[in-house]
């Protein structure tokens, strides 16, 4: 089972590190220049379809960032493989969790 | 055959030069982040519920607070250097040491400004 090891990890954490980058960029440059956002237009524009991919696809790129970094982490330090294979699967079912959780709150704001 | 260099985890004799420090502090701010993810998704639904009202928080919230501010400063600090050395750009010791100091004095001056300001 290659997915998600080796070098596609490390291309996976690179990718999802940039995106996340392009999104506190452009967060920064909206507080810094442009006026307030306030509460009802934040909603309005996370209903909208395309702020509400947009919303997704940072999750996403949090998400497998988190992953493969929580990956590294657990294959540098537990050695026993018993535990480091638990371990891995409490984290794969903790982050479906939390996509399918953040999935959720999104679309149903959105929808 | 066992090796004859000096193979040890024990963090009282390891040194740790600042390109090390930089590094370490990198992954225990990803964990201080992750453990963080599922709070920012609680603060997302809760900011896209009709009604949202300003959450009123404890004094000490301050503190795990400035703990993330930190941890969200080293790690993008840290970050930006890592993809930085990826594609050459200061690889070099002096230079890598120098932005080694930058992202942990700047990452403590995020986290000191958080838990003061």
């Amino acid at each position: 089972m290659r997915l998600f090891s080796g070098q596609r990890a490390f291309v996976l954490q690179r990718l999802s590190a940039l995106v996340v980058l392009a999104y506190l960029a452009a967060a920064a440059l909206r507080v810094a220049f442009g006026a307030p956002v306030t509460l009802a237009q934040w909603q309005a524009w996370a209903a909208q379809p395309l702020g509400a991919a947009l919303l997704l696809l940072a999750a996403a790129a949090l998400i497998a960032h988190a992953w493969v970094g929580v990956r590294d982490i657990v294959l540098d330090y537990v050695h026993l493989f018993a535990l480091r294979l638990g371990v891995l699967a409490a984290a794969v079912a903790g982050f479906a969790l939390l996509a399918a959780w953040t999935g959720f709150i999104v679309l149903s704001h959105a929808l | 055959m066992r090796s004859r260099r000096p193979v040890f985890l024990n963090f009282a004799r390891i040194r740790f030069p600042v390109g090390a420090l930089a590094s370490i502090g990198h992954r225990i701010s990803g964990v201080v982040l992750v453990i963080a993810l599922p709070l920012a998704a609680l603060l997302l639904d809760r900011s896209l519920q009709a009604g949202a009202e300003p959450l009123v928080m404890p004094g000490w919230i301050r503190v795990p607070a400035a703990l993330f501010a930190w941890a969200a400063a080293h790690h993008l600090f840290a970050g930006i250097r890592h993809l930085a050395t990826d594609v050459g750009i200061g690889a070099s010791l002096p230079a890598a040491r120098r932005s080694a100091y930058a992202a942990l004095v700047g990452a403590a001056a995020v986290g000191l400004a958080a838990l003061i300001a």
